[in-house]
Parts: C-alpha cells; sequence; structure tokens
C-alpha cells in the first residue's frame, strides 16, 4: 500500500508487531502485567474497547494493561475524547497530558495503533478494535500515559535553538528576510515538539543517548536553514558526530509518523549534504 | 527506577522499517554468500574433481534454493542501497516517494532474480 500522507492510516493490519518475544530487550520493571477490566456502564449500546497501558509510581509494581469499553454515543470522536470520557466516567486516576485538543501544542503524543501520533487529532473510527494506547514509545513513564521527556528536551537545548546573529538587529525594522529564504523555512518551523519522530526512531531506541534524534535535528536545520542566523559552521561542529546527526540511517519512519506532516528525514539528509559540501 | 514504554514489542512494522532491517540483513547474507563464491572460484582452480563435488553441491535442490535465495537477497540490497544513494542526494523524501520507490525496490528485485535466472538457464543451454 502506499502511503501519500502521514495521517493515513495503513489498511495493513495483518501484523501488528514485529515478531520478537514479548520481553525482547525489557528490563524487568518496565515488563507489562495483565491488568483490570472496566465493562461498559449498563445501557451502553455502541462500545468499543481499549487496552490502556497504565503506570502507578506510588504502587510499586509494574505497568499493566487496563481494558476499558467506551460508550461511543457518550463521547466525542476522537481518542483523546474517549481518554477524558474514561477519567470522567470510569477511573479518574487514568493520567495523560493534555492542553490545546486541535494538534497544536502536542501534549497528547502517545503511541496509538502501535504508531505515534496525537490523540487528539486520530479519529476513534480509524483505531482497531481493541485499540491499543501507550505512552510515546522509549520514554521513561512518569505516570500512565505521560513520558519524562527531559532527555529529549536536553538534547534539544543542546542544539541551541535559538538565533545566533553576529550584528545587532537594524533600528528602524525587525531583521528581514527575503521571500524565497524565508520560504526555506517552511515544513521546519512548524514543529511542535511533541516528539512523535524520537518516539518512534529505531536508531533513537538503540543510540538515545548520543543521537540526537529526528525532532531536535529538524531543529537544527531550521536554524541552519535561516538566512538570518550567522552561525552555520559553529553549529555544523557541533553536529559532526558519529552519533549525534550520523546515527540516522534514513529509517524513514519520521517522516511516517510526523502529526505535523513534516518531514524530520529530509532535514537530517539536508544537514548531512550542508556538511559534505562545506568540506568541497 | 521508572519503566520505559515498549518501542519495537509495540510498534507497528511498516513498509520503512522493514525495508530499513532487510537492507541489514541483506548486507549480512550477501558477505557470507560472497564466502561461497570465492569456494567457487578456489574449486575452478583446483582442477575437475573439487569443481565437480562443489557444483554437484550447488546443483542439488537445496543447493538451488539457497542460490535463487541469494540471488533475491542481493538484488534487494542493490535496489535498497540505490534508493539511500538518491537519498544522499536529498531526492525522493516525499512520503508517496518513500512509499514507490521501496514498493519499486522490492518488485525489481523479484524481477531480477527471475531475469537472472531465466538468462543463465538460457547460457547454460
Amino acid at each position: 500500500m502506499i502511503i501519500h500522507s502521514s495521517n493515513q492510516v495503513s489498511r495493513f493490519r495483518l501484523l501488528r508487531r514485529f515478531p520478537l518475544p514479548r520481553g525482547f530487550g525489557v528490563l524487568r520493571e518496565s515488563r507489562i502485567e495483565p491488568g483490570r477490566h472496566w465493562p461498559a456502564p449498563a445501557g451502553a449500546k455502541r462500545t468499543k474497547t481499549f487496552q490502556i497501558y497504565r503506570y502507578d509510581p506510588e504502587s510499586g509494581r509494574n505497568p499493566r494493561l487496563d481494558t476499558f469499553e467506551v460508550d461511543l454515543d457518550e463521547c466525542g470522536p476522537m481518542v483523546l475524547d474517549a481518554l477524558i470520557w474514561i477519567k470522567s466516567n470510569v477511573d479518574s486516576s487514568l493520567t495523560f497530558r493534555r492542553s490545546c485538543r486541535e494538534g497544536v501544542c502536542g501534549s497528547c503524543a502517545m503511541t496509538l495503533d502501535g504508531t505515534n501520533w496525537l490523540a487528539c487529532t486520530r479519529f476513534i473510527t480509524e483505531m482497531t478494535d481493541p485499540a491499543s494506547v501507550y505512552p510515546l514509545a522509549n520514554f521513561p513513564v512518569i505516570k500512565d500515559l505521560v513520558p519524562d521527556q527531559t532527555h529529549a528536551l536536553a538534547q534539544y537545548s543542546m542544539i541551541e535553538p535559538w538565533l545566533k546573529a553576529s550584528e545587532p538587529p537594524p533600528q528602524q525594522h525587525e531583521r528581514l528576510q527575503s521571500v524565497a529564504d524565508r520560504k526555506r523555512l517552511d515544513g521546519y518551523y512548524e514543529c511542535i515538539l511533541c516528539f512523535c519522530c524520537t518516539s518512534g526512531c529505531p536508531s533513537h531506541w538503540w543510540n538515545g543517548d548520543r543521537f540526537l534524534g529526528p525532532a531536535v535535528l529538524l531543529q537544527a536545520w531550521r536554524w541552519l536553514a535561516d538566512s538570518r542566523d550567522d552561525a552555520k559552521g559553529e553549529r555544523l561542529d557541533a553536529l559532526e558526530d558519529p552519533f549525534r546527526l550520523y546515527r540516522c540511517h534514513t529509517i524513514l519512519k519520521c517522516t511516517r509518523t510526523c502529526p505535523k506532516g513534516l518531514n524530520p528525514g529530509k532535514a537530517i539528509a539536508e544537514i548531512k549534504k550542508m556538511m559534505l559540501e562545506r568540506t568541497l | 527506577m521508572r519503566p520505559c514504554s515498549p518501542n519495537i514489542q509495540n510498534y507497528r512494522p511498516q513498509l520503512t522499517s522493514v525495508l530499513s532491517i532487510a537492507n541489514r540483513i541483506t548486507a549480512l547474507i550477501s558477505t557470507v554468500a560472497l564466502v561461497a563464491f570465492v569456494a567457487w572460484l578456489v574449486a575452478a582452480a583446483l582442477g575437475p574433481v573439487p569443481y565437480d563435488a562443489l557444483y554437484a553441491l550447488a546443483a542439488s535442490p537445496i543447493g538451488r534454493a539457497l542460490l535463487v535465495i541469494a540471488t533475491f537477497v542481493f538484488f534487494l540490497h542493490l535496489c535498497g542501497s540505490i534508493r539511500h544513494l538518491f537519498w544522499d542526494a536529498v531526492v525522493g523524501f516525499e512520503l508517496r516517494s518513500i512509499y514507490v520507490s521501496g514498493w519499486v525496490a522490492v518488485a525489481a528485485s523479484i524481477v531480477l532474480t527471475a531475469a537472472a535466472w531465466l538468462v543463465g538457464g538460457f547460457f547454460k543451454g
């Protein structure tokens, strides 16, 4: 099947996961145990089953997989609506981040049916039955669906994501750009830092301690591509490393999963090309 | 210590990730197949008796099956690596291009494998 845009859900449902043992590379504290079943309220006509990852740091127990039956007639159309319905009507301890409910803030990024996406922009009808809801893949879990993004954000601050100009701004107006120069930032400045791409990147799974990951590298390119920035050499020097940049093997799961339809894979290729061009 | 949310245990396979890992596995198998190719040359250099022995081994049903697999693996790696050459030049990064080139690589390796064996059979007479 040909995927045209990242919001397309694959109709290929045969292989839900790679044929590997469940415990493959999983540390003891991360093993997922069976959880409890929460039936639909009496009188519910149209229901859908949601399998949701739960972890309570205060229980001292392992993560578990709870099953909720959601009354579709009582909740909104999006996966986030289903989560809010569960929190309001079934289990108020279900914990998740959400804010804008329209794909702008990136708070509700999670692994839905084995693919990273924002819960607020994924229709419940697009989910399999049972639907699976996990926190962002490969992140430490604070509670339930809330991942700890400290490391990813530290990597973001490493690329120094601000304008570095060698001259002070003009007195009369802001720093100007030509239309063509401004266009070079399209597809990169829109990133909302939801970390769907970084969380879905196998290179970041295995080498996340040193590899910066697609979200951060896309941001790095956003500053390298900016005509007003004067620190290109310095920025490239910081990235020229076998791990920070070159651990990207163009797997391109980042581009497939970006909820904003951006192209981190292309941004990284642009950095590699710029790196090569400066040696010519 | 905080648990880590599952990565490969939960993430759905997709064309991009499957072809990426396939490119690595085919590289590994092709390297092993290269040893078999060298063994064939060595046998030819040693004379007709070892060569005939190795030929009989390769012409057995299992030998033939392994050779067909090795040919397919070689072509899949070749086609997959050509995609990477384009990507290194920042060409073909639109999601549609990624999927089209991926399926083209799979189809082309099947066609090239069939073609290689048909042409090989033709020259054998």
